[in-house]
C-alpha cells in the first residue's frame, strides 16, 4: 500500500513535470536551442501567483490564463528582438543563444528577488487531502497534476490535430520542407518560443501550489526540464511524458526512503548518467 | 629580387623589429606600473581599498581560469564554480584538520582542482556545445548536495574558519594567482599549444584531421582552467572566515565570471583583466544608487554584449589596431622556407595504402560494401561515382572519422584501422575537405603552421610552413585572417594545409568543385607537382570526371557502396556499367 | 515567347554562391507555361543550387528571376512559394513523423478551402497509392512513395511553376517513369515544369527542351530531340 501511495504521488508529480519539460522541448525541438531562462519564467510566474493569491485571497488558478498570455507575449517579443538576430547571424547560434538566455535568466531572477524577496514560499491552498480506497490524494498535488496534464494534452492536440500546430511540427522536422509549403519559418520560431515561455509560466503557477519556490530555484527547473528531455528523447512527445512520470516516481520513492537531498540530486545524477552513457540521445531523431 | 626590392624588404623588416621592440618596452613598462600600483595598494590602502582590490584580483583570477577552457578552447562551461568550491573546501580542511600552513594548503587545493579536472575531463569533454555547458551546470549542483550532506566538511552549516590570514597576505596571494592566470593565458595566446586549443574552438573536426590530439589538448586546458578557481577558492574562503556549500558552489559566481570575460573579450589575453576590473569598478559606483540590481545589471551586460559587440572591449581595441594577438610562431619576415626532408624509399617497402574488404554500415544501411584498394608509391588514383555512391564515406573511413564494421586499412604495411584520426594525420595520411574548412579567425600562417608543427622542432616547423606558403601561392597574404580570403584562396589554403602535414599520401576530396576552368588548371598543375613535394601517392575523389581523367593512373568507380570497376581512365570510361551508372539508362 | 505574355519563369544572368564558393555563373533560362524543361548535368554542375536559388532558399548575388513577369528574386522563400513556385527539393525534405494527409494539408495551407479540396482530389487521383497511405507517416513510406508525396505536397501549393530536383535519385527506373508519367497531366493544367536531372536519358525523355549545365554555366541548350543526338552532351558528362 505504501508503494501504491508513492506511485500515486509520483505520477501526480510527473504530470507536473510533463508540462515543465514539454515547454522547453517545444523550443528546443523547433529552434535547436536551450532556453536557459526557462526556470526564470517558471519562478517569476510562481511567485506572482503567490503574491496574487495571498493579497487577493482568490484561487491561484485564476492566474493561469493571465500568466500564459502575458508571459507568452513577452516570450514572443524576446524571440523576435533578442534571439532571432542571433539565429540569423551567428555561426554557432546554439551557443550564442545559450549565453543570451543565461544572461536573461539572471535578469528574471533579480526581478523576482526585488519584487518578492529570497524566501521560499508556497501558496496555502487546498491543504486537505482525499482518501480513496485507502490512498491519500493530496488535494493541491492532485489539482495541479491534473491541470498540468490537461494543458500538456491540449498542447499535444494542438500540435498534432490543427493546421497551425502541424506547421510548427513541420518546421521542426524540415525547415526547407516547411518553406516549400509556404510556411514562414521565422514566424513559427517566434510562436514556438512564445508558447514555450507561456507554458513555462503556466507550469510556474501550478508548481507554487505544490512546492515551495524561491527565485534562486530557477536553475533547478531549467535543468530538471533538460534532464527529462534528455531521458525522453528530443522532440519525442510520448517519450518525454514517460520520462516525466518516471522521474516523478523515482523522486517520490527516493524522497521517501533517502530524504529530500536524494530527491533533489536525482535529476542531476540522471543528467550526467545520460550524457556520459548516451550522448547520441541528444541528436534529433528522424 | 632586385636591389630595390631588397632594400625595401630590409626596411620593412627593420620597421617590424623596431615595432616589436617598442611593444616589448611598452609591455615591460605596463608590467612595472601594475606591480607598483599593486604594491602601493598593499602598503598604503585602507582596509576597504585592500578588500576591494582583493575582490577584483579574485574576479580576474576566475575570469582567466574560465577563459582558458571556454574562451580559447571554446568549451562553454557554466560550472567552473565546482572547482572553486572543491578548492575552498580542500584548503579549509587541510588547514583545520591537518594543520597545514595556509599557503601550502592553497597550492594543494589548486593541484587538487586540476587533478579533479583531469579525471572528469575525458568524460565531460566528450560532450560538445550545449551538452558540456549543461553538464557542468549539473556537476556544480551535485557537488553542492554532496557537501551539504558531508558531515566531515560541516554539512549544510559549513565550516567556520579562524582568522589565520592577514588581509595583506590574502591580497598578495590573490595577486600572485591573478599573475599566474595572466601568464597561463599569455601562454595560450602565444604558443603552439594555445594554437592547438584555439583550433578546437574554430573547427574540432578539421583540427583532428590536421593532427591535433584533441582530447589531450582539451583535457589539459580544462585542468589548467580548474587550477585557478580551485586555488582562488581557498584564499577567498579564508578571507570570508566561513565556508558553506551554498556560498562555495554559488552559481552567481559563474555568472559574474562569464560576464567579465564576455565584456572584456572572450578568448583574448587582456579581455578577462579589463572586463573584471572595469565592471567591478562600475558596479561599485552604480550599485550604491541601485543596491539590488547586481544580477540584473550583469545579465543585461551579457545580453547586450552577445547582441551588440560580441568581441567585448578588446574587440573594440582590435578594430583600431591595438591589443591584437600576435601571430603564433610567426617570424618577423617570411623566410624562403625548406621542403620537408624525407627518408628515401626502400626497395622492399609495402604499398603506401592497402584497403581490404572495407565495410561500413549506418543504422542498417550499407554505405560501403567490401571495397578494396591498393596504392603503390608514385600512383594517383581517382575515385568516381554518383551522389551517395560512398566516395566520401570511403575517405572518412580511411582517415579515421568513421569506424568500419569490417575490413582493414594498412599504411606502409602498418595496420592503422584502429588508430585515432590525429595519429593517422601525423603519420602522413592527409585529407582535404570537400567544403574548405579553414579556421576563419586564425591567420593564414597559423592555419598552416598548425599541421606543420607536429613532430618537428620549432625552427623546422617555421621553415616548412614558409615553404608550403610559397609553393601554394599564399605567401603574399600569409598574415591575413583566413576567413577574409576570397574563395579561390580558401581552396589553396585547404591544399596548403594538406602539404603542411608533409604527407606520404594525400586524399583530395573534390578540390575542384565549383571552380572555373582557369582555377581548375591551377589546381591540376598543383596536383601534378605533388610527387615533387614528397607525396608518395594521391587519392582523388571527383564528380567532374574530365578534371581527373588525365591526372589519374587508375580510376575506381563506386556505385551504391560497391566497387564496380577499376582500370585505366580510358578503359573505365568505355565500360558500359560505368556509363550506365553515370548517364542513367543506356541509350 | 511574345512581348505581351511573359514566360512562366524567366531567369536572367543569375550569379549565386554557397558560402565561399561561387556555384552559378551568369545562368539564364526560360520556361513557358505548360512546358517541361530539363536542366541536365553531372553532379556538382550547379543544378540543385539553381533550383534552390529560384525557390528563394539561396539569395542570388546578381541577376533577375521573374515569375510571369514579376520579379521574385530576394523575396523570402515562403513568399516565393505562395507566389506560385512549387519546389520539390533534393532529398525530398518530407516531415518524417507527419502523415501523408498532413503533408497535403500543409501544402494546401494557403489556398482557399474549395481550391484546396479540388487540388487534393486531383493530386490523389494522380498518385493513387497516396490515397491508400493517407494516414501513414511519411518516414515509413518507400522511396518511390516518398518522392510522390514530395511532388504531391508541392502541387498542393497550387504552383504555376514546379521545380523538381532529381526526382530519380535513389529510385528504380520503373518508378521514375511512373513519376514522369504525371507530367502531361500537370502541363494540361498549365503548370510549367523545371526538372533538374542527372540521368541524361530520363531527363530528355521527360522534357520538351533542355539546358545542359557544367561548372555553374549553361553550356548547351535545345529541344530534347536535338540534344539526344548531340554527342557533345555525353562529352560534357564524361569529360571525353
Amino acid at each position: 500500500m505504501l508503494l501504491l501511495q508513492l506511485l500515486v504521488n509520483g505520477i501526480l508529480l510527473g504530470g507536473l513535470y510533463v508540462l515543465i519539460a514539454q515547454s522547453l522541448n517545444l523550443i528546443f525541438g523547433v529552434m535547436g536551442i536551450v532556453n536557459l531562462a526557462h526556470g526564470g519564467f517558471i519562478v517569476l510566474a510562481g511567485l506572482f501567483t503567490y503574491w496574487f493569491a495571498t493579497t487577493s485571497g482568490l484561487s491561484p488558478l485564476f492566474v493561469l490564463p493571465l500568466a500564459f498570455v502575458a508571459m507568452g507575449l513577452a516570450g514572443a517579443l524576446i524571440e523576435r528582438f533578442l534571439v532571432e538576430p542571433l539565429m540569423l547571424r551567428e555561426r554557432r547560434a546554439d551557443l550564442a543563444s545559450l549565453m543570451l538566455t543565461f544572461g536573461l535568466s539572471f535578469v528574471l531572477v533579480q526581478l523576482a528577488l526585488n519584487l518578492w524577496g529570497s524566501d521560499f514560499v508556497s501558496v496555502p491552498y487546498l491543504q486537505s487531502s482525499y482518501r480513496f480506497r485507502g490512498l491519500n490524494f493530496d488535494a493541491a498535488l492532485s489539482i495541479s497534476g491534473v491541470f498540468a496534464a490537461v494543458i500538456s494534452a491540449s498542447l499535444y492536440v494542438w500540435l498534432n490535430y490543427t493546421l497551425s500546430g502541424k506547421s510548427l511540427l513541420a518546421a521542426s522536422q524540415s525547415p526547407t520542407g516547411a518553406l516549400s509549403c509556404g510556411i514562414d519559418v521565422g514566424r513559427v520560431r517566434m510562436v514556438a518560443f512564445g508558447i514555450g515561455v507561456g507554458l513555462a509560466a503556466a507550469a510556474g503557477v501550478l508548481v507554487i501550489v505544490v512546492l515551495a519556490l524561491a527565485p534562486q530555484s530557477a536553475n533547478d527547473f531549467t535543468l530538471l526540464a533538460f534532464v527529462i528531455i534528455a531521458l525522453g528523447g528530443l522532440g519525442n512527445y510520448l517519450g518525454v511524458v514517460a520520462a516525466s512520470l518516471l522521474l516523478g516516481l523515482a523522486q517520490s520513492v527516493a524522497g521517501y526512503f533517502w530524504g529530500g537531498n536524494a530527491e533533489y540530486v536525482l535529476p542531476y545524477l540522471l543528467l550526467l548518467l545520460v550524457m556520459v552513457a548516451r550522448p547520441q540521445r541528444f541528436r534529433q531523431s528522424p | 629580387m632586385t636591389a630595390e626590392e631588397k632594400t625595401d624588404a630590409l626596411a620593412r623588416a627593420a620597421a617590424r623589429f623596431r615595432g616589436a621592440h617598442k611593444s616589448r618596452i611598452a609591455a615591460v613598462a605596463a608590467g612595472l606600473a601594475a606591480a607598483l600600483l599593486l604594491a602601493l595598494i598593499a602598503l598604503t590602502g585602507s582596509g576597504y581599498t585592500l578588500q576591494f582590490s582583493t575582490d577584483i584580483l579574485a574576479a580576474v583570477t576566475l575570469a582567466y581560469g574560465w577563459n582558458l577552457i571556454s574562451g580559447f578552447t571554446g568549451y562553454l562551461s557554466f560550472g567552473q564554480v565546482s572547482f572553486y568550491g572543491i578548492g575552498a573546501y580542500a584548503t579549509s580542511i587541510l588547514v583545520l584538520r591537518a594543520g597545514m600552513p595556509w599557503y601550502f594548503a592553497v597550492c594543494c587545493a589548486g593541484l587538487l582542482g586540476a587533478l579533479a579536472a583531469l579525471v572528469l575531463g575525458p568524460i565531460m569533454l566528450r560532450l560538445r556545445g550545449i551538452l558540456f555547458a549543461l553538464g557542468m551546470l549539473g556537476l556544480a549542483r551535485i557537488l553542492e548536495v554532496v557537501f551539504n550532506n558531508w558531515n566531515y566538511a560541516g554539512a549544510s552549516l559549513g565550516l567556520s574558519l579562524p582568522p589565520a590570514l592577514t588581509p595583506v597576505s590574502v591580497y598578495a596571494g590573490m595577486a600572485l594567482l591573478a599573475l599566474l592566470g595572466f601568464l597561463l593565458n599569455a601562454f595560450f595566446a602565444h604558443s603552439g599549444f594555445g594554437l592547438d586549443a584555439m583550433s578546437l574552438n574554430e573547427d574540432e573536426t578539421a583540427a583532428v584531421a590536421l593532427g591535433v590530439p584533441a582530447t589531450r589538448v582539451k583535457v589539459i586546458a580544462f585542468a589548467l582552467s580548474a587550477l585557478l578557481p580551485a586555488a582562488a577558492g581557498g584564499l577567498v574562503a579564508w578571507n570570508r572566515s566561513y565556508l558553506d556549500p551554498s556560498s562555495a558552489f554559488d552559481p552567481t559566481l559563474d555568472l559574474e565570471t562569464i560576464v567579465f570575460v564576455l565584456f572584456g573579450g572572450v578568448g583574448t589575453l587582456w579581455g578577462p583583466l579589463f572586463g573584471a576590473t572595469v565592471l567591478m569598478l562600475v558596479a561599485e559606483e552604480f550599485l550604491v544608487y541601485l543596491p539590488h540590481f547586481e544580477l540584473a545589471l550583469y545579465g543585461l551586460v551579457v545580453i547586450a554584449t552577445v547582441l551588440a559587440f560580441p568581441g567585448g572591449i578588446v574587440g573594440i581595441f582590435n578594430r583600431f589596431g591595438y591589443l591584437r594577438r600576435p601571430i603564433i610562431l610567426a617570424p618577423a619576415i617570411l623566410p624562403a622556407g625548406e621542403p620537408p626532408q624525407k627518408r628515401p624509399p626502400r626497395a622492399d617497402e609495402a604499398p603506401v595504402l592497402e584497403v581490404k574488404d572495407l565495410e561500413v554500415r549506418f543504422e542498417g544501411l550499407t554505405a560501403l560494401d567490401g571495397v578494396s584498394l591498393a596504392l603503390k608509391r608514385g600512383e594517383t588514383v581517382a575515385i568516381i561515382g554518383a551522389n551517395g555512391a560512398g566516395k566520401t564515406t570511403l575517405f572518412n573511413t580511411i582517415a579515421g572519422f568513421v569506424p568500419p564494421s569490417r575490413g582493414e586499412i594498412r599504411f606502409f604495411g602498418r595496420d592503422v584501422t584502429r588508430l585515432p584520426t590525429f595519429r593517422r594525420a601525423q603519420l602522413g595520411m592527409a585529407r582535404s575537405f570537400q567544403i574548405p574548412r579553414s579556421m576563419p579567425m586564425l591567420s593564414v600562417w597559423e592555419n598552416v603552421v598548425l599541421p606543420a608543427r607536429h613532430g618537428k622542432e620549432r625552427q623546422r616547423a617555421v621553415e616548412h610552413t614558409a615553404w608550403v606558403l610559397h609553393v601554394s601561392g599564399l605567401a603574399p597574404m600569409w598574415r591575413d585572417r583566413a576567413g577574409r580570403l576570397p574563395p579561390g584562396h580558401q581552396r589553396q589554403l585547404e591544399f596548403a594545409r594538406v602539404l603542411a602535414l608533409a604527407p606520404e599520401i594525400a586524399f583530395l576530396d573534390e578540390v575542384m568543385a565549383g571552380m572555373t576552368v582557369e582555377e581548375r588548371e591551377v589546381v591540376r598543375a598543383a596536383i601534378r607537382r605533388l610527387p615533387e613535394f614528397g607525396v608518395a601517392a594521391v587519392v582523388l575523389v571527383e564528380h567532374v570526371i574530365s578534371a581527373v581523367a588525365d591526372l589519374a593512373d587508375r580510376m575506381v568507380v563506386l556505385d551504391f557502396g560497391r566497387k564496380i570497376a577499376e582500370d585505366t581512365p580510358q578503359r573505365v570510361l568505355r565500360d558500359p556499367a560505368v556509363v550506365r551508372a553515370y548517364l542513367g539508362e543506356p541509350r | 515567347m511574345t512581348e505581351d505574355r511573359p514566360a512562366a519563369l524567366a531567369v536572367e544572368g543569375v550569379v549565386a554562391a554557397v558560402g565561399p564558393l561561387k556555384i552559378l555563373q551568369d545562368v539564364s533560362l526560360v520556361v513557358n507555361a505548360g512546358e517541361a524543361v530539363a536542366v541536365l548535368g553531372a553532379n556538382g554542375a550547379g543544378k540543385t543550387t539553381l533550383l534552390r536559388t529560384i525557390a528563394g532558399l539561396n539569395i542570388p548575388r546578381e541577376g533577375t528571376i521573374r515569375l510571369h513577369g514579376e520579379a521574385i528574386e530576394g523575396l523570402p522563400a515562403h513568399r516565393i512559394t505562395r507566389a506560385g513556385i512549387g519546389h520539390v527539393p533534393s532529398g525530398r525534405e518530407l516531415f518524417p513523423r507527419l502523415s501523408v494527409g498532413d503533408h497535403l494539408e500543409l501544402g494546401g495551407r494557403f489556398s482557399l478551402p474549395a481550391r484546396r479540396a479540388l487540388l487534393r482530389s486531383r493530386v490523389l487521383d494522380m498518385f493513387a497509392v497516396l490515397r491508400e497511405r493517407i494516414g501513414q507517416r511519411a518516414g515509413t513510406l518507400s522511396g518511390g512513395e516518398q518522392q510522390m508525396l514530395a511532388i504531391a505536397r508541392a502541387l498542393m501549393t497550387d504552383p504555376r511553376v514546379l521545380l523538381l530536383d532529381e526526382p530519380s535519385m535513389g529510385l528504380a527506373p520503373k518508378i521514375v517513369l511512373s513519376v514522369f508519367e504525371t507530367f502531361p497531366i500537370l502541363r494540361e493544367q498549365g503548370v510549367a515544369i523545371l526538372l533538374a536531372e542527372q540521368s541524361l536519358s530520363l531527363g530528355l525523355a521527360a522534357a520538351d527542351r533542355a539546358y545542359v549545365m557544367d561548372h555553374g554555366r549553361i553550356v548547351l541548350s535545345g529541344t530534347a530531340a536535338e540534344l539526344a543526338s548531340d554527342s557533345r552532351v555525353a562529352d560534357t558528362y564524361l569529360g571525353r
